[in-house]
């Protein structure tokens, strides 16, 4: 037994990015409040895949106790969904989402990531490259291949039925709202697999955007918002991103940023942290930041108005960047609120993580189909016909979850539902 | 001699240690009110603790009082009552039984079903092993965690793991309004009249004091009403308790019957009746009560119910034909396979009929002789002879 | 140990049994601060079954261990040094809700808030309300017998607790207390509830639950003085107001709330808030909070307020619990006490208090239960600084010290564990720690189970070597 394990020796791994967010651990006191928050503790029921038990790997890291080539710290800080769901539970204020991100950015510098996280990121970072990917995946949407290969077991199977459930379950709408742009000029962040595989949804985002007063500026030269590649510790590409992004966007002329995928937005209002080492940009990145606003809390300052009736039964799930990042809860449901005729089933535990975590499905397909699993079967006791939610990787996992489980109901993005309603009004 | 002991207990421990090293059993006396409780005990020589009475330290501020052992109940409920606060223990018997046998025997009365039993008041106590060591468990504090709990232990071992010599209790201020209600004509099958007043409590916003179910002869005694009949005693302030005697009214006709009936109840049992208690989960109290109170009246005695404790306890005069004591003993002993049976006073053959006083399990033969490996202390007094 | 860990793997899985530095790591502490034990290997069992088998095998080899919850213990309970560490957070599922009954049957592994959850169904809820409640196990509440807030009223885990079925360090299967009636003989489940681990692992629990009041009142006293925060409550208790929460924060603890995420709305200038709560039928009881409003008043309370609703309620109990995760955010090291005086005496014990800190420099924070006693003074520190740690530490002892000679106890609701020995001596006789060794023996005579908890080594060490008188005991 040792006492006063507490006092900091000297730190193992000077210079790299954990050893610069080290006192962020010193505030982690031991207490396991945020252990019952954690989805993968709940599902693997080890505390070395809890938030408490990540940190003391992360601090065992910093004092020398065990190597950054540690396979056990390794497998353990993989495992994490990123989710944040640890922080609101967290009284002593721990910053787990950054700690994260600097214990994968130090391990990252040490051993490479897998194979595959490393495809997907260099995809993200090369718009051809992801254009074709994109293209690739509607052509097999659109030939309802999808559908037939989603019947496939295991890690095929599953990806198929993530792409068969990105087809709307709404019709196609075409109005063109009116809009006396008095709330001020918006720039939309198109998103790679938004717009590559949610594009009426992004075509909605303006469009409500316009019907509650906005006025909609282009912002040409944006790219991936680097969320992907800052979770997974490559912090440079992300960096790189965030540069042309925020001068992308600066050059709109925009007032705000609008997102409609909660984790680029996410990302987006961190670009200030993201860039605090780097002198010339942290100020135009800490202004930025504080422009960007998630689609809905924009609608929800509008009001949003109200549209013609939708009859249909909707639950609404938290993406985990919404709520435990942005602490964003009531603007979603102040959204769904403004559709006549649309009944919300209260969903148990949606403040829970339903397990797709950016890129984390491909990555760790068991943790995440297990994560996945009492999120369906709180889904089902609802009995809505629509789950509600505001991120592509949550509209993604639970579609197909969804879809693989033969279950009716299908995902959305609460906007779809309000530019239907408002869609309704001229029909 | 150890320091903090008196000289009473000291001696006390002299006298135990030497009837250890003579294996000489002794029978733990207080104020000797009941000494025919429990099962036969057989010890030539009585270790008195008769002398050990009065206050150690009472401040009122604290709700706590820390009495020697053989302090009457009576004397410690008049000393409270002059602070506005009372000890809620209740055992029946007499008002002059000591609270070191109330603790010993783990006794309750009707305040039970608000306050708990002994086990819930005791803080601290002392006491002298079967091997004359004196122990000090527990504290002068509400709340307490250091260490193994001895008190819990003590408590309601009837003597058999040590003398107490001295209790420490939680006390409670008097409620500012308290009223005692006889609740009449709660007419139906008594099954069914009892599991009413135990629905009542379920839905009832109100907890009231105490609820105490008699049967017919038992309530003709009391009060000379002869039908069931619930007592039920309300705390509270003056609001609270004019609320809960409406609430209450809602089961018979209640009329404010007075305190006194409390202290008929505790020592309406005729000498050397026979006394036990039934008891099961309390979601079957009805058909416990309706047999048991069935078998006492039969048998020419009575019974009671604390309701919500799921308790039945039944006093029946001892039957003198052979065949009434073996009708007795077959009632007993198939009640026994169903539901819980302890014996308050009994005769022989009733203690053969009923599952034994659980001591005799390995841990309890264990605890017993980890603390009193003569077997001194009150031999046989849990069936353990 | 590599056979043995292959042994238990054979029961529980590979997966489920761990060797390895960096899989032990999170498992080396709980929630004590500044203590790290490393187990030889911990094992996780998922099933009753499986435990069984464990401990069995464990038995077989005469190895030691140590069972742990979710390690939010507070007096190192949970700490096993170079022995077993046997994980009972698998073990959660609640195994029946009697609403009938007002009871229910769970494992070890359930945690306390979540009883509460499954019983609100049923109008019922679980009384003891730790305000690490969120987290913990009920096994852990057993074994620490945990209080809360809300045991003033209700109780603590004791009072709630009708039957055991424990397993005892050699392997047996034994039920304490009795679920279908009253219970007889000795009080064994009395005796182990509290035990710390240390007379075998709780298999399941019969607990009861308590009804949901019909009306609750939840009240915010502000204070001028901590002296007359502690004269109110006084006041209140003999009144005969049976509140069913008394908590106290002083100005330390109220600034720390007040700066972290749990900001509660506390006046920051305060010396002292009294968190009151009163509940049970709705009749009477605006009286008795008009009452203790007076009361406080009377003491010199500046304002009281009534939360307006219950999310006002909620908003002002979550500053309460997490007040002792808060005060992490602003220091990096932290001390955490436990000590229970009589109620009267806390005006004086609190001022003590004050005084020790003033004069060692540091910086004590009191976060409370004060309708019974049980104090919490926590001291936040920065253990690089060795001057400073020094000073902590010698103010610590000399608090323990002001407690103990106020007629107090060392510990109200976390337990002796490996933190509070070196007090046990100064609180009670040889002979008494010698019962106690005495008792533990009866259920676990290897003494394999937490071992080196709770009562001194030395004290064991004399009480085996005692007299001819005890020779007779079966060892
Ligand atoms: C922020 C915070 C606030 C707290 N507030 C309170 C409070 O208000 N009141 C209070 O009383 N405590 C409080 N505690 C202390 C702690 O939460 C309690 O002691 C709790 O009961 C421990 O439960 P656990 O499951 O974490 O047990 P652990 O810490 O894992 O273990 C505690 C002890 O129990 C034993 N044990 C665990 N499971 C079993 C089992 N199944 N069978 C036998 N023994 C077992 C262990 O061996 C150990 O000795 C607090 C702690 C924290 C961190
Ligand atoms: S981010 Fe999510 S998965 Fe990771 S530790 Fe926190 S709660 Fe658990
Ligand atoms: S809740 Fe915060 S302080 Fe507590 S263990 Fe988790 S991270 Fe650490």
């Amino acid at each position: 037994m040792s006492r006063g394990a507490g006092v900091t020796t000297p730190c193992a791994i000077p210079g790299t990015p954990l050893a610069d967010a080290r006192a962020g651990l010193d505030a982690c006191v031991h207490c396991g409040s945020c252990l019952q928050a954690c989805p993968t503790y709940l599902v693997l029921e080890d505390e070395n895949d809890s938030p408490r038990g990540r940190l003391d790997l992360m601090r065992a890291l910093v004092d020398g106790i065990l190597p950054t080539s540690d396979p056990d710290v390794r497998s353990h800080i993989d495992r994490c969904l990123g989710c944040r769901a640890c922080e609101p539970a967290c009284p002593s204020g721990v910053p787990y989402g950054h700690l994260l991100e600097a214990t994968r950015a130090t391990l990252t510098a040490e051993r490479p990531n897998p194979f595959i996280v490393r495809l997907i990121l260099f995809a993200f970072a090369r718009p051809a490259l992801l254009h074709a990917a994109m293209f690739g995946g509607r052509v097999t949407r659109a030939l309802r291949l999808s559908r037939l290969l989603a019947r496939l077991p295991g890690r095929i199977g599953f990806a198929m039925a993530m792409l068969e459930s990105t087809r709307s379950p709404l019709p196609h709408r075409t109005y063109q709202p009116r809009s006396d742009g008095s709330r001020g000029a918006v720039a939309v962040l198109q998103g790679c697999v938004m717009e590559g595989l949610f594009a009426e949804t992004n075509r909605a985002t303006s469009r409500t955007l316009a019907a509650n007063d906005f006025s909609i500026v282009e912002a040409p030269g944006q790219r991936c918002c680097g969320a992907l590649h800052a979770h997974a510790g490559d912090i440079d590409t992300a960096r790189t991103l965030a540069r042309a992004n925020i001068i992308a966007f600066e050059r709109s002329g925009a007032e705000v940023i609008a997102v409609n995928a909660a984790g680029c937005g996410a990302i987006m209002k961190e670009y200030g942290v993201l860039l605090a080492d780097d002198a010339a940009w942290r100020d135009r990145a800490t202004v930025f930041a504080a422009r960007v606003r998630d689609i809905t809390e924009l609608l929800a300052s509008a009001g949003p108005r109200l549209g013609a009736p939708v009859p249909v039964t909707v639950t609404y799930d938290a993406p985990c960047h919404l709520l435990h990042a942005q602490h964003i809860a009531s603007p979603p449901l102040r959204v769904l609120a403004a559709v006549p005729g649309l009944v919300l089933m209260p969903l148990a535990e949606s403040e829970h993580c339903c397990g797709s975590a950016g890129i984390y499905n491909p990555v760790e397909p068991e943790t995440s189909e297990r994560v996945l699993e009492p999120k369906l079967r709180h889904i089902a006791a609802t009995g809505a016909a629509l789950v509600a939610t505001g991120n592509p990787g949550c509209l993604m996992q639970i579609g197909a979850g969804l879809h693989q489980a033969r279950m009716s109901a299908r995902a959305i993005h609460p906007v779809d539902l309000l530019d239907a309603s408002y869609a309704a009004e001229r029909s | 001699m150890t320091p903090g002991v008196s000289a009473d207990v000291a001696a006390l421990a002299d006298r135990v240690r030497s009837a250890h090293a003579n294996g000489a059993p002794l029978r733990v006396t207080g104020a000797g009110t009941w000494l025919d409780g429990g099962q036969p005990c057989v010890a030539a020589d009585h270790l008195e603790l008769a002398a050990l009475t009065g206050i150690v330290a009472y401040e009122p501020g604290d709700l706590t009082l820390t009495v020697l052992a053989a302090t009457p109940l009576s004397a410690i409920q008049a000393l409270t009552a002059s602070e506005g606060q009372w000890l809620t223990m209740d055992p029946h018997g007499s008002p002059d039984g000591t609270i070191g046998a109330t603790v010993s025997t783990a006794s309750s009365g009707p305040l039970a079903s608000a306050y708990g039993t002994p086990r819930d008041h005791v803080l601290g106590c002392e006491f002298v092993t079967g091997t004359g060591d004196v122990v000090r468990g527990g504290g002068r504090v509400v709340k307490n965690v250091a260490g193994f709990d001895l008190v819990r232990l003590v408590t309601g071992a009837w003597g058999t793991l040590g003398a107490i010599t001295e209790i420490t209790v939680r006390l409670r201020a008097k409620p500012e309004q308290d009223v005692s209600l006889a609740v009449a004509t709660l007419s139906g099958a008594v099954a069914d009249v009892t599991n009413g007043v135990r629905e009542w409590s379920h839905r009832s916003a109100f907890r009231p004091l105490a609820m105490e179910l008699l049967s017919p002869s038992l309530a003709r005694r009391l009060t000379g009403h002869s039908e069931e009949l619930l007592l039920v005693r309300i705390g509270g302030n003056s609001t609270h308790a004019r609320a809960a005697v409406d609430a209450v009214s809602s089961l018979g006709t209640a009329r404010d019957i007075g305190h006194g009936v409390w202290s008929q109840l505790a020592q309406a049992e005729p000498k050397g009746a026979l006394v036990f208690r039934v008891s099961a989960l309390p979601s079957r109290i009805g058909s416990l009560f309706s047999t048991a109170s069935a078998l006492a009246e039969e048998l020419g005695g009575y019974a009671h119910a604390t309701v919500t404790r799921g308790i039945v306890r039944c006093v029946v005069p001892p039957p003198s034909e052979p065949q009434a004591v073996d009708y007795l003993c077959g009632q007993l002993s198939a009640l026994s396979r169903d539901v819980t049976v302890a014996g308050e006073r009994m005769s022989a053959p009733l203690w053969a009929a009923v599952r034994r006083m659980r001591s005799t399990d390995a841990l309890s033969l264990r605890v017993r002789s980890t603390f009193d490996p003569g077997r001194i202390l009150n031999p046989g007094i849990l069936g353990d002879a | 140990m590599v056979e043995l860990a292959a042994r238990l793997a054979g029961i529980v899985g590979e997966r489920r049994v761990m060797l390895r530095a960096g899989e032990l790591r999170t498992y080396e502490s709980d929630g004590l601060p500044g203590y790290r034990s490393t187990p030889s290997l911990a094992v996780f069992p998922g099933t009753r079954d499986e435990t069984i088998a464990v401990v069995k095998a464990l038995a077989a080899s005469h190895t030691s261990f140590v069972a742990r919850g979710a390690g939010t213990g507070l007096s190192g309970g949970a700490l096993a040094d170079n022995v077993v560490l046997l994980g009972l957070h698998r073990l959660k599922r609640i195994v029946a809700i009697d609403g009938d009954n007002a009871r229910a049957v769970v494992e070890p592994g359930v945690v306390n808030a979540l009883l509460t959850a499954a019983a609100s169904a049923y109008g019922l809820h679980y009384a003891p309300d730790p305000s690490s409640q969120s987290a913990c196990t009920i096994g852990g509440n057993v074994a620490e017998n945990a209080g809360g807030p809300h045991c003033l009223k209700y109780g603590v885990t004791l009072n709630h607790v009708i039957a055991l079925t424990v397993l005892l360090p050699d392997g047996e299967v034994v039920t304490l207390g009795n679920p279908d009636g009253e219970s007889e003989g000795y009080d064994l489940l009395g005796a182990f509830v509290g035990s710390e681990g240390c007379f075998g692992v709780v298999l399941d629990a019969t607990i009861r639950l308590e009804r949901n009041p019909q009306a609750v009142r939840t009240l915010l006293a502000d204070f001028a003085s901590v002296d007359g925060a502690a004269h109110a409550v006084s006041d209140i208790i003999a009144a005969g107001i049976v509140a069913a929460a008394m908590e106290m924060m002083d100005n330390a603890a109220i600034q720390v709330v007040e700066a972290s995420i749990y900001a509660a709305g506390y006046p920051v200038d305060a010396a002292a808030i009294l968190l009151i709560e009163l509940d049970g039928a709705a009749a009477g009881l605006d009286d008795d909070v008009a009452r203790v409003a007076q009361f406080c008043k009377a003491a010199g309370a500046r304002a009281v307020r009534v939360a307006a609703d219950p999310a006002d309620r909620a908003r002002l109990w979550q500053g309460r619990k997490k007040a002792f995760g808060a005060m992490g955010r602003v220091s990096p090291h932290l001390v955490v006490q436990d000590a229970v005086v009589p109620r009267t005496r806390l005006p004086q014990v609190l001022a003590d208090i004050h005084h020790i800190g003033v004069r060692h420099g540091v910086n004590v924070c009191n976060v409370f239960h004060a309708g019974d006693g049980n104090l919490h003074p926590n001291i936040g520190y920065d253990a690089n600084d060795a001057d400073e740690a020094a000073r902590v530490h010698a103010a610590m002892g000399e608090i323990m010290q002001v407690c103990i000679d106020a007629g107090g106890t060392i510990t109200g609701e976390h337990g002796v564990g490996l933190d509070k020995l070196p007090y046990m001596d100064s609180l009670f006789t040889p002979d008494t720690l010698g019962a106690m060794c005495a008792l533990r023996s009866v259920f676990d005579p290897e003494r394999r189970a937490n071992p080196g908890k709770v009562v001194p080594v030395h004290r064991c060490r004399e009480w085996l070597a005692a007299p001819a008188a005890r020779a007779g005991h079966p060892r």
